[in-house]
């Protein structure tokens, strides 16, 4: 029987009259993560209850509908990012010098850290003058444009040969009303940003969840829930914000965000059926690995293999089949600006190339500056995300570990 | 004796399938006592591990299971599900075939034995690593405490059994049930993995029910063994017993089919039968060489007394330790 003479500390014998079932109590993460929710949620209530008209204590920050919802994208991006990358320091060191291995990847990160750090920071870090009417479509530094093209055209830097040379006040140059080039980038990067993060977490937390519970259970309950994804991908979601955006916000000015709060709703309730298959697949596969019949047989309940198994070995294609989504609804976001359907303070890029194409006061093909970088920019954003995304997923992939 | 800590009475497991109901167990007895090594020997699809799954229902909701499955005085096959939770896994441990891909690629392995502890008992971290790492070091791991927070990719697959062990006796349990722990690993490891669960067996008091279609297996560690095929218990032994006085046919079969016992070519004529129709009878019997007419008709034999010199738990399901048709022994040893 128990001779426990031996080896004594690990024959710690398990009284199983005594030892009960009782609930766990709840982890620093679980804990910090509902305290953080509370707290977003006490100011959401102190900005509509008690101040709506005021900026918020301390922050000095109006934060609208659509910026409620991007605060919230990043609480729950901390938590179920950053909060594991910061606990498992070795792993998340392991996976660091693998991503530095791969000059690609870490180009990529950089663009999109340099994108999203501008695009958060940027309006609060740049003090921008007023539009001067005066200083109206000026070419960038280095660059210059016939100042003949364009009727009661004023330069602001020197004229040579009839060309008006651009000058370092405003180095990206200027647009139709005489407001620097560079703010409207910066603003069309706050956007996507905003865009970007919040449609994501909506989608992945969707996805994941749906995507999941289909392949972990199967049955009825994925038969089920993979119907419904087929009735929903016949209907896609920008049909369904064209229709919500000609019948609520006709009147784009009475809207206080122009429809970023309904787009995000939309597109993150409605997008996510594709990214909910992958995750099926992998729930699928998850669901006979071994770790999860030997957790099972070691008494573990359904959601503590679903959160502890299930969804971290399928991190890689989550991850990955996000940031291709990701661009796309930045893309859909601008193409609905474009169209005026969507309007958002700052201007969106989509807002910014309609007016540049517009042409006024001169061809568009001459202030070519108020369009192009604009286009470069969502350019390197669709190709940073797609290469950061496969970089991840190579080093990401815990298959790749087990071989 | 006391009560068996692990009686299974008139086990029966079903699957609805496509092709019709399969069953992979049907109506099979047995026990493990207290500080027990039982193995359950048969060919692939003779339903041990499902019989076995079957215990702490780790089988999909497909299986319909009946019976009684009475450990330690509680029926599991009335309990509910959460009743069970406390069984699985925590008086009844689980070790699978493949330790390739039993352990979690995104966890270190102290992680997941401290999992393991924690299931079960609300200690704190610190205790758990403590105990886990002393856990590890007793199943084997060099330099446990430097060990623990490698990644299960970093180890071999006979260290990843280990591991496997150790989360398994984590939660201290009455009863180990082990699904051919050793099958994936090579022979020497094989050996080292069986000593292991020998001596923890012996060590903790614990009764081991073994899962194998490895007689040499049985041989090293069985204190009895239940020789299943189709779904049914052909004969249940001593160790000693059915390795020195095999009573059924099949066994005998078996047995013969050793390298170094017989004819080293020995194989078993045919193929084990259709699980969605068995044969009525006796299921062995298109294979057996000694069938009669009466094996072809009626239900499986009931388990008898083997008669055999051995024991008194020596018990075989054949017609032929049938008063009516009783053969000579010595006729039928001579067959073989």
């Amino acid at each position: 029987m128990p001779s426990s003479d031996s080896d004594p500390p690990e024959f710690a014998r398990v009284d199983w009259a005594e030892a009960s079932s009782g609930r766990r109590r709840p982890s620093a993460r679980t804990a910090g993560f509902a305290l953080a929710l509370l707290a977003v949620a006490g100011l959401l209530a102190y900005d509509l209850a008690v101040a709506p008209e005021e900026t918020l204590p301390l922050l000095d920050w109006d934060v609208n509908r659509s910026g409620w919802l991007v605060v919230v994208a990043l609480v729950v991006l901390a938590r179920y990012v950053f909060v594991p990358l910061l606990a498992d320091r070795d792993r998340t060191a392991r996976h660091v010098r693998a991503f530095l291995a791969r000059p690609a990847g870490v180009l990529a990160l950089g663009y999109l850290l340099a994108f999203g750090l501008l695009g958060v920071f940027g309006p609060e870090l740049f003090e921008f003058g007023y539009a001067k009417l005066g200083a109206r479509l000026q070419p960038p530094v280095f660059a210059g444009v016939d100042a003949s093209v364009s009727d009661g055209y004023s330069c602001v830097g020197p004229v040579v040969d009839g060309v008006c040379q651009g000058t370092w006040q405003y180095p990206l140059g200027t647009n139709y009303i005489g407001e620097n080039a560079a703010e409207g980038l910066i603003g069309g990067m706050h956007i996507a940003v905003k865009v970007g993060v919040a449609t994501a977490v909506v989608m992945a937390a969707v996805a994941t969840t749906v995507g999941t519970v289909a392949g972990y259970y199967g049955g009825w309950v994925d038969d089920l829930l993979l119907r419904y994804v087929d009735v929903q991908q016949t209907i896609p979601a920008i049909v369904v914000y064209i229709v919500v955006a000609t019948l609520f916000l006709g009147d784009v000015e009475g809207v206080s965000d122009g429809g970023i709060f309904a787009f995000v709703l939309v597109f993150g309730l409605l997008d996510w059926g594709g990214i909910a298959r992958l995750v099926r697949g992998e729930a699928i596969q998850r669901r006979s690995a071994g770790y999860v019949r030997a957790a099972k047989a070691a008494g573990a309940s359904d959601l503590h293999v679903i959160r502890r198994h299930v969804v971290p070995n399928s991190t890689a294609t989550i991850v990955t089949a996000l940031t291709r989504r990701v661009p796309l609804l930045v893309l859909a976001q601008v193409g609905l600006a474009y169209l005026a359907l969507n309007s958002t303070r700052p201007a969106s890029f989509g807002e910014l190339l309609r007016v540049s194409l517009e042409g006024r006061h001169m061809p568009w093909h001459v202030q070519w500056w108020t369009s192009v970088p604009a286009v470069a920019l969502l350019v390197g954003l669709v190709v940073a995300f797609n290469v950061f995304g496969d970089t991840v997923r190579d080093v990401l992939d815990p298959r790749e570990e087990v071989r | 004796m006391s009560d068996p800590l692990l009686s299974v009475r008139d086990l029966r497991v079903r699957f609805e399938t496509d092709d019709g109901v399969v069953r992979a167990v049907d109506g099979v007895d047995f026990d493990v006592r207290e500080g027990e090594t039982v193995c359950l020997v048969g060919e692939s699809g003779s339903g041990k591990t499902v019989a076995c799954e079957s215990i702490t229902r780790l089988l999909p909701d497909s299986a319909a299971i009946d019976g009684e499955i009475r450990f330690d005085g509680t029926d599991l096959a009335d309990c509910s599900a959460s009743d069970l939770g406390s069984y699985r896994g925590g008086r009844i441990g689980h070790v699978f075939q493949n330790p390739q891909d039993a352990l979690d690629p995104v966890y270190t392995v102290g992680q997941q034995v401290v999992e393991a502890i924690r299931i079960h008992r609300d200690v704190s971290k610190a205790t758990a690593r403590e105990e886990a790492v002393a856990l590890l070091d007793r199943v084997g791991i060099g330099e446990a405490e430097a060990r623990f927070d490698d990644y299960p990719h970093q180890f071999s697959g006979g260290m990843k059994q280990r591991v496997v062990v150790a989360m398994a006796l984590a939660p201290d349990p009455d009863l180990l049930i082990a699904d051919e722990p050793t099958t994936a690993l090579d022979v020497t490891i094989q050996r080292q993995v069986l000593d292991l669960l020998a001596d923890l067996g012996a060590e903790r008091g614990m009764a081991l029910l073994f899962v194998t279609h490895d007689l040499g297996v049985v041989a090293e560690i069985a204190d009895r063994v239940v020789v299943m095929y189709a779904g049914e218990v052909m004969e249940s032994a001593g160790v000693h017993a059915l390795f020195d006085d095999p009573a059924h046919p099949y066994t005998r079969a078996l047995l013969a089919c050793l390298p170094g016992r017989g004819d080293p070519f020995e194989t078993i004529g045919g193929s084990i039968p259709d699980p969605t129709d068995p044969p009525d009878g006796c299921r062995f019997h298109p294979r057996c060489p000694h069938a009669v007419e009466d094996c072809e008709t009626g239900d499986h034999p009931a388990p008898r007394s083997a008669g055999s010199v051995t024991g008194t738990d020596h018990e075989v399901a054949c017609l032929l330790y049938d008063d009516d048709h009783a053969l000579p022994r010595e006729l039928e040893v001579a067959d073989d």
